[in-house]
């Protein structure tokens, strides 16, 4: 019977080796975060502390009416201003956090990857010489720079209600249902 | 002399007119029982005249292959996002479609606001990325803009789960393309491709390049890139290899229809001309980690 046992505990622990090993071959190099570092669990929490502030304002849902996606969103970035009135640039991705960020980031453009991140980068039309200020509103004529997805796989995931953005050589976090700049990191991107 | 010269320029220039007219009214799809028929528009929602005339023909061609939904390939909106901007870059173009029950499942392109998924007629149903089925075919709508660990991890799941089913994906950019402009999205292939070899993924739809292309099948797998049903970059195609056939003089669109194992489509200009079209079957059973289709009966221009 321990044999059995034994056995079968081997089977399992092969099975889930294969199994680490082929989402391993799947995912690209990345360059990931320090999960353990204090700086990006407090990002994290900052985060979290933000999108507190979305439920003054009751969700939305699917709605035939264009109108009230609209007035959704103002309400909505009527009340986050409201509640981070002072808010200023640093104070979620804070000079630990941001320099946690600026680790991966260069990681991500100095590795084997670089030539195809950059090219993420241009083929998201990529915008230049916004003036971003926290609380502002994102640019919402202008086009969206894709996220390169290898710096995706290296950063902390966000909640659904946010999103990493990058504006010109800007890192930005954005709300995705406000369309707000929430905070950025100036002159990261290279 | 110089008259019969005129009489036969005359019946030149009328003959052509004959049969791209003919060619306007042609469908070559066969609309077998039961098929999933659908259309696959991208880089449509300027609003302009262009955009009215694409919907024309989807709503001429509707009446000889009735499709039952559109597949939106990305930048479905363009420039203001108001209510009015709403009406006339999606509304008003489509309202006969919607009107005889043609539905509309939406991707996002680098162009849109993340808060259209809450517009009840693109069918998201709030999500930035989604899943449905149609027949045997399960389709999945990814956000290109934004594929991070959590949109792969579902991905890998909904496509593990998606059993023998035809199995297609669309997006905004395309992971193949021989456009001069953006050409292939090749870091987001580094993530998205082996999960679709993995999984058995037959066809991709994108948009981003303002041209038609068909790609040639890329391990296994039909790219198609339908990113000029508003927008259009002419002579923007350098074929290259990868090209299996292709249009950028014109705006296009793409209407498709699948009856069992075979996936049929024929890609229709904005004058109503045939572009490009063709069948492709994929194996009676697939298996993960399979080539997932075959070429058949292939019809390149």
């Amino acid at each position: 019977m321990p044999d059995r046992c034994l056995g079968a505990a081997v089977l399992f622990a092969t099975l889930i080796g294969v199994v680490r090993i082929s989402t391993a071959a799947a995912a690209p190099q990345a360059a990931p975060a320090a999960p353990e570092s204090p700086a990006l669990h407090q990002f994290t929490q900052s985060v979290q502390q933000y999108i507190k502030l979305q439920k003054a304002v009751p969700r939305l849902r699917t709605t035939k009416k264009r109108e009230e996606i609209v007035e959704r969103r103002e309400a909505l970035r009527e009340k986050i201003r409201e509640a981070r009135a002072g808010a200023k640039q640093g104070d979620i991705f804070t000079p630990e956090a941001s320099e946690e960020f600026r680790r991966v980031i260069r990681s991500t453009f100095q590795g084997p990857k670089a030539s195809n991140v950059r090219k993420t980068i241009r083929q998201g039309e990529p915008l230049q010489g916004w003036h971003l200020t926290v609380n502002g509103d994102y640019p919402e004529r202008l086009p969206m720079t894709t996220v390169p997805p290898t710096l995706l796989l290296g950063l902390p995931t966000l909640p659904a209600e946010v999103a990493y953005r990058i504006i010109g050589h800007d890192f930005v976090l954005e709300d995705k249902e406000a369309r707000l700049i929430v905070d950025f990191i100036p002159g990261v991107i290279p | 002399m110089r008259e019969m010269r005129r009489l036969s320029c005359l019946i030149v220039v009328l003959l052509s007119w004959q049969t791209l007219w003919l060619r306007a009214q042609d469908v070559t799809l066969p609309v077998k029982s039961g098929s999933v028929r659908f259309v696959a528009i991208g880089d449509m929602g300027t609003g302009d005249a262009a955009q009215y005339e694409i919907a024309k023909r989807m709503i001429e061609m509707h009446q000889k292959f009735p499709f039952t939904f559109v597949i939106m390939l990305g930048d479905n909106i363009y420039g203001g996002k108001s209510p009015a901007d709403l009406q006339k870059k999606f509304e008003i173009p489509y309202k006969p479609l919607m009107d005889a029950g043609v539905q509309f499942y939406a991707a996002l392109g680098n162009h849109d606001d993340t808060n259209e998924r809450f517009y009840k007629f693109f069918n998201m149903n709030g999500q930035q990325y989604y899943s449905f089925k149609k027949g045997n075919v399960h389709f999945f709508a990814l956000d290109s803009n934004y594929m991070d660990p959590k949109q792969l991890t579902w991905l890998e799941k909904e496509l593990a789960n998606a059993g023998t089913d035809w199995k297609i994906c669309f997006f905004h950019h395309p992971l193949y393309s021989s456009g001069a402009f953006h050409g292939s999205s090749t870091e987001l292939r580094a993530v998205l491709e082996p999960l679709f070899v993995k999984y058995g993924v037959q066809v991709v739809f994108s948009g981003h390049e303002h041209v038609y292309e068909r790609v040639k099948p890329q391990k296994g797998i039909y790219y198609f890139t339908e990113g000029a049903s508003g927008e259009l970059r002419p002579g923007n195609l350098r074929k290259t290899d990868l090209t299996a056939a292709g249009f950028d003089k014109d705006r296009s669109f793409l209407g498709v229809e699948i009856s069992g194992d075979d996936l049929y489509f024929q890609a229709i200009s904005r004058t109503g001309a045939t572009i490009d079209s063709g069948a492709i079957r994929r194996p009676v059973e697939v298996q993960p980690s399979a080539p997932p289709a075959s070429v058949h009966n292939p019809l390149v221009r």
